[in-house]
């Protein structure tokens, strides 16, 4: 089994199937094309997106109901179909695709979740990809305290 | 923020803008409006969200310093202690 260096957890055993490509890779991070969801007992519900081969570079984020319950899907038809998914509705929370927001810190604890672009991960085959919403329904720096806080219960990613 | 300048353009007419970045709306829907860009090749043409979404990324990429990580972690997450999902039966396909 190959090994993944992170920024947080050390060197972890990672399974070639636990590792989602990025074809188009991460606006900003253009050369990053492979990561690993980590998710823990001490930190759930944050999870961690772990670029494969930059341990520097580890996203925090949240299963995006976890930062807003009623979070509606739009990801745009060519998205879907770079995802390989079907192109004539959204996908399943959950049980098709993984659908994260990625966190941002901004001095002091004080975060925001980027609600306009969430990051897609389609389970199989797995896949990523972060979906940039063309409306202008959400915000890229949601606050997370408060949202998060009142959050209780089980929630699909 | 500088003031805007708001331009009404029909299919087919063009806004330039100096001397070598020309704009022409080709066609408008109940959609959006579809416009083509004329400019030179070292002229960055962004969509504003990707631009966002760049810069959002940049910040998001920091992350934590290790130092910080345990006592970030527990003010991030929800005061309930109720465990939000199971780690991590859904990805053993």
């Amino acid at each position: 089994m190959r090994s993944v260096e992170t920024k947080y957890f050390g060197t972890l055993p990672c399974a070639e199937e636990s590792v989602f490509e990025f074809p188009l890779a991460l606006p900003g991070f253009e050369d990053q094309r492979a990561f690993v969801l980590i998710e823990t007992p001490d930190s759930a519900p944050l999870v961690f997106l772990q670029s494969l081969y930059r341990a520097s570079l580890c996203f925090l984020a949240f299963p995006i109901l976890v930062v807003d319950q009623n979070y509606q899907l739009a990801i745009a038809p060519e998205d879907l179909e770079a995802l390989s998914l079907e192109t004539g509705r959204q996908p399943a929370l959950g049980a098709e695709v993984v659908v994260l927001a990625l966190v941002s810190l901004h001095g002091g604890f004080v975060a925001t979740a980027n609600l306009m672009a969430p990051v897609v991960l389609n389970l199989k085959p797995r896949r990523g990809l972060q979906a940039i919403r063309r409306d202008r329904v959400y915000s890229h720096q949601h606050p997370v305290h408060g949202q998060a806080e009142a959050e209780r219960g089980c929630v699909p990613c | 923020m500088r003031p805007v300048l708001v331009l009404r353009r029909r299919p087919g007419e063009c806004v330039l803008i100096g001397d070598e970045i020309e704009i022409e709306v080709l066609a408008v829907t109940h959609q959006g409006a579809k416009i083509g860009i004329r400019a030179p090749k070292a002229t960055i043409v962004l969509r504003k969200e990707l631009r966002i979404t760049q810069e959002q990324n940049a910040l998001a990429g920091q992350g934590l310093s290790t130092a910080d990580f345990r006592d970030a972690i527990k003010k991030l997450r929800p005061k309930t202690q109720e465990p939000t999902f199971l780690p991590d039966k859904r990805f053993e396909n």
